[in-house]
């Protein structure tokens, strides 16, 4: 607090006094009027205007929003933020498995292709046939199918001869050889057959009839002919295996055995369309073991080789004892009311074989044993009750924060009980649900303190791309009317100063640009850029250059008017005078006179520009996604639905265009004014 | 006058021509435009007998596509010069026809923001003027000067959430309600009339605060003329003053802007359109902008640029009548 000190005040008065009496001062000394500079003229004039402050206040808070803001913020434009969510997920999926899968026993054996790869099928006949064992031939070996347990078969293969045709077969009867005029045959010799194909064959292929049976030809390699009968009955295709094995054959068929004994070997039938091919068999290797049976451990997650499986499968013949040793351990596998447990060597159960899987839903094994019992008992119940969901509880792994599971200190997984619903699916499969915290993309989260404007549909946040979105809006409209300012001052400048036919042409050129519809042809160039799959920061180079070429005209107008008018006054014809070069008057002389309406003009076009970006950016034909501006955040909000939920998205952001334009366009005002008082009547 | 309507007419003519050339080359320029896309989509046809190659370079021939800029120009000028604007691509009916099917809707549309923006801002500006620095005054330049600086987009956005998600008033979009064909011919009418009112509420938001502040600045200078301090000095009544001498004269400036932007009522709004789905020109113009439908699109620029061209000179035109003492030269 200072004290009001009297005597100093009276003391300086005098000083003062006596210096203003000292030097004598005229009526029309400059001292005696208060002179402002134009420049603080205005600015003052400026300052008075509430709504021209309240604009550059409202564009200086904007700038450092926009400009410092991301230096302060801790996010960036295209952050991603994810979340954690309870959702209620797929947690695992039940099914009777009916495919089976094949495990290798002997991969010494080659097998084909085709016959592999028709296993599922192969099996699914032998089902419905109640087979127990079934041969496929080919060559030059055959394969044999057995049944070895339920749901277990094993493939095989064995050297396979086909010894006869029964029923109505095309036989092969022999080869002709039209040079030698012989046939050598394939099993009976018919007589007289040579005599009558010497007289018969002829050209490529074709047929003839000896004795009431047609045989017909095709030519082979080297002037031999293939000939082919169809025969009716028992057909030899091989070397005859003795009297009396016709007869036996018959009578097998007759029986409805699949198989029968003649001269102390087995011969096998197998049906092929409507005839019967016989063959002899010899001593099959297995090559691999197929089953729709899976392994469940008691351990969770522990995973079983293939070795260990084919191993244990190989073990349920009712030849072996079911002791089997895998991966240098020894097992046994026990058969229990029909159900397949398998023990380890100290007598403690190992694992389960069963139809019934139950897995995670992405296929992964890594469930509790005891869950998947539940299930499995659940389901048997909800069979029962013939519905189709059922909803239990159980334990489940308890999950963290953040979503991974939780471990007591002995690193044991800790439980807790969990409502699980089981839904039976049209496909038979059964879907188990349950809640689970997932990491997600944290989208449309709505306004929190982690996140003052929330999220929008991508994750990011909206208050970092507002902020990134205001330098690219700010910068455009400043780009662009840099650029127009500086197109128009020449092109102006070139035909105010010059006339004639240089002003004719150039303000022709600006009635074109005049009359051009600006948004069409942005909208055009915006297509034309999609179309090319153009950079998003290419496409703002464009948009800036575009918008700048459209937009001089009205500059040039200006420039051009107020020149026409400077040029004729006295300044102007001293400049000429004094012989100044023709550039310096005017670039020095002229436009500085001009600057005052440009600099108006430009403040409330920066708003106009900035305007058409949002818009043009909130119709996807300006600045593209992941690049923020003002008009991409609303368009990202567009559609029918986001538009009614998340409107704390794009109304901040449209309040934020609309005053950031009415800031231009006061300040403009208020710079109009202060400029030129005369206006603002 | 007739000579100077005459010389204004040419000059329309050559800007024209030149603006038109702009638009074509732009057009022409399309890097995948309707053609080539018209052409990947033939050739891909199961039984395609061409491949694309032979589809594009027919399809150029046969749009007159293949003969380079300038010749291409040249061809659509003269075709368009006789009124033969040839059959959209997008829209696969005559440009004509499309135009016809549209254009009314947009002149309704125009018409109704029109009126309603003349009702609500000349009164507005005459009264900030006469209050000039008072309250009403500085309301109505805030006011005015925040509708200028709305995006359209924002308020129709804005509209459409508070009068249709959450008022639930309105249709979110289209022109037509879901029962509009049970409707009898006034029902049709009420509810193409319903679907109106956003549209034409949008246009005239953002349209009132430039007519407003132009009748503000007019009526000032009226207001500081001599004539006017002539007749308060004479004692003449204030009511008198403003609505009898002040506003005949400020109607001159009124009227001839107004004239001027008449033809622009025809030119359809685009983005207003688009987004609430209004099936006028400005509508279509924009899907036919986006798929490069050159004849439509041609058309429709040139039909804008007309009007505009029209439209000044109806201003300069109009001067010369309402006002005497301009003379036209």
């Amino acid at each position: 607090m200072s004290t009001y000190d009297l005597n100093a005040r009276l003391k300086s008065r005098s000083t003062t006094q006596t210096k203003n009496t000292t030097s004598e001062m005229a009526l029309d000394d400059v001292a005696r009027v208060k002179v402002l500079s134009p420049g603080r003229k205005v600015f003052k004039r400026f300052i008075r205007n509430r709504l021209a402050v309240f604009g550059s206040i409202t564009l200086i808070i904007l700038f450092a929003f926009s400009f410092l803001g991301p230096l302060v913020y801790p996010y960036g434009q295209k952050q991603i933020f994810y979340t954690f969510e309870i959702q209620n997920v797929n947690y695992a999926l039940a099914k009777q498995n009916t495919t089976y899968n094949g495990y290798d026993v002997d991969t010494s054996i080659e097998l084909e292709r085709t016959v592999v790869n028709s296993m599922n099928s192969s099996i699914m006949k032998m089902q419905e046939n109640n087979l127990d064992s079934m041969l496929i031939p080919g060559e030059p070996y055959g394969y044999q199918i057995d049944k070895i347990a339920d749901g277990v078969y094993t493939l095989s293969a064995l050297d396979l001869q086909s010894i006869a045709t029964v029923g109505e077969a095309s036989v092969e009867i022999g080869t002709y050889d039209s040079i030698k005029k012989t046939i050598s045959f394939t099993s009976t010799e018919v007589a007289g057959l040579a005599e009558e194909a010497a007289k018969s064959i002829k050209g490529k292929d074709g047929s003839f009839t000896f004795n009431g049976v047609e045989y017909s030809y095709t030519r082979g390699a080297a002037k031999s002919y293939v000939l082919t009968a169809v025969m009716d009955g028992v057909n030899l295709t091989a070397q005859d295996p003795g009297k009396g094995f016709t007869e036996a054959v018959q009578k097998a068929i007759q029986a409805g055995s699949t198989s029968f004994e003649f001269n102390g070997k087995t011969y096998t039938f197998v049906q092929k369309g409507n005839n019967t091919n016989v063959y002899l068999a010899g001593e099959p290797n297995t090559a691999k073991v197929y089953t729709c049976l899976t392994v469940d451990t008691l351990v969770t997650g522990q995973q079983v080789s293939n070795a260990f499986k084919s191993a244990v499968l190989m073990a349920l013949k009712d030849s072996s004892n079911g002791a089997f040793e895998a991966d240098d351990v020894s097992y046994t596998v026990r058969n229990e009311d029909g159900a397949f447990v398998i023990y380890d060597a100290d007598g403690n159960m190992f694992a389960e074989l069963d139809t019934f899987t139950v897995r995670r839903y992405t296929g992964e094994d890594s469930m509790d044993f005891d869950l998947k019992e539940a299930i499995a008992a659940n389901i048997m119940q909800m069979n029962e009750e013939g519905s189709k969901t059922i909803t239990f509880e159980h334990r489940l792994p308890s999950q963290g924060e953040n979503g991974e599971y939780v471990y007591d200190e002995n690193g044991n997984l800790l439980y807790s009980n969990a409502e699980i619903q089981i839904t039976q699916r049209n496909t038979g499969e059964y879907v188990i649900n349950c809640d689970q915290k997932n990491y997600v993309i944290d989208r449309y989260a709505p306004p929190s303190f982690a996140h003052p404007l929330g999220t929008d549909g991508d994750g990011f946040d909206v208050m970092a791309r507002i902020m990134y979105g205001g330098r690219i809006s700010l910068m455009v409209g400043f780009v662009v009317i840099i650029i127009e300012v500086i197109l128009g001052i020449i092109m102006g400048g070139i035909a105010g100063y010059y006339g004639g036919w240089v002003d004719n042409l150039i303000m022709r050129l600006v009635d074109v640009f005049y009359c051009l519809p600006m948004l069409p042809i942005m909208i055009i160039i915006g297509a034309m850029m999609d179309a090319a799959r153009m950079d998003t920061y290419l496409r703002l180079m464009v948009m800036m250059a575009a918008l700048g070429l459209m937009g001089w005209a009205s500059v040039a107008r200006l420039v051009r008017g107020q020149i026409l008018m400077l040029r004729e006054q006295e300044f102007m014809v001293a400049t000429e005078a004094t012989g100044i070069r023709v550039r310096d008057r005017i670039f020095r002389h002229l436009i500085p006179n001009v600057m005052p309406q440009l600099i108006v003009i430009a403040t409330m076009g920066i708003g106009g520009v900035i305007l058409t970006e949002s818009t043009l950016s909130f119709l996807g034909l300006g600045v593209k996604h992941p690049l923020a501006t003002w008009g991409t955040i609303i368009n990202s909000v567009s559609s029918a639905s986001a538009m009614a939920h998340y409107a704390f998205i794009w109304i901040p952001v449209g309040l934020l265009i609309s005053l950031t334009v009415v800031a231009f366009n006061f300040v403009g005002d208020g710079l109009r004014d202060a400029y030129d008082p005369k206006s603002k009547k | 006058m007739a000579k100077y309507t005459l010389k204004r007419l040419l000059y329309c003519v050559v800007i024209l021509f030149f603006v038109m050339f702009i638009v074509y080359v732009l057009m022409y320029n399309m890097p995948t435009g309707f053609v080539e896309q018209k052409a990947r989509e033939l050739a891909s046809r199961p039984n395609a007998l061409k491949s694309y190659a032979e589809w594009l370079a027919d399809l150029n021939a046969q749009y007159g596509m293949d003969k380079g800029v300038i010749l291409g120009y040249l061809t659509w000028l003269k075709s368009a010069v006789v009124g033969n604007w040839g059959d959209s691509w997008a829209w696969t009916v005559p440009v004509l026809t499309e135009f016809h099917n549209t254009v009314w809707y947009s002149f309704a549309l125009g018409l109704v923001s029109f009126v309603l923006e003349i009702i609500i801002a000349v009164p507005l500006g005459i009264v900030a003027a006469k209050k000039q620095y008072g309250f009403t005054d500085y309301f109505a330049s805030i006011i005015s000067m925040i509708c200028i600086s709305l995006p359209t987009f924002f308020v129709a956005t804005l509209l459409k959430y508070i009068f249709s998600v959450q008022l639930g008033w309105f249709d979110l979009t289209g022109m037509q309600g879901r029962d509009y064909l049970n409707l009898d011919d006034f029902g049709k009418f009420l509810d193409i009339a319903k679907h109106f009112v956003l549209p034409s509420l949008t246009l005239t938001i953002v349209s009132i605060g430039g007519l407003m502040r132009f009748t503000r600045t007019n009526m000032l200078e009226v207001l500081n003329s001599d004539y006017v301090r002539t007749a308060r000095a004479k004692g003449v009544p204030e009511k008198r003053v403003i609505n009898y001498h002040a506003f005949r004269n400020t109607l001159i400036p009124l009227v001839t802007t107004l004239g001027g932007s008449l033809p622009g009522l025809f030119g359809g709004a685009l983005i207003t359109e688009t987004l609430f789905a209004i099936r006028g020109i400005g509508y279509a113009s924009y899907i036919s902008m986006t798929q490069a439908d050159i004849p439509f699109t041609m058309f429709y620029l040139a039909f804008i640029s007309i009007l505009t061209l029209l439209g000044n000179l109806i201003t300069d035109l109009l001067y010369a009548v309402v006002d005497p003492r301009v003379r036209l030269s």
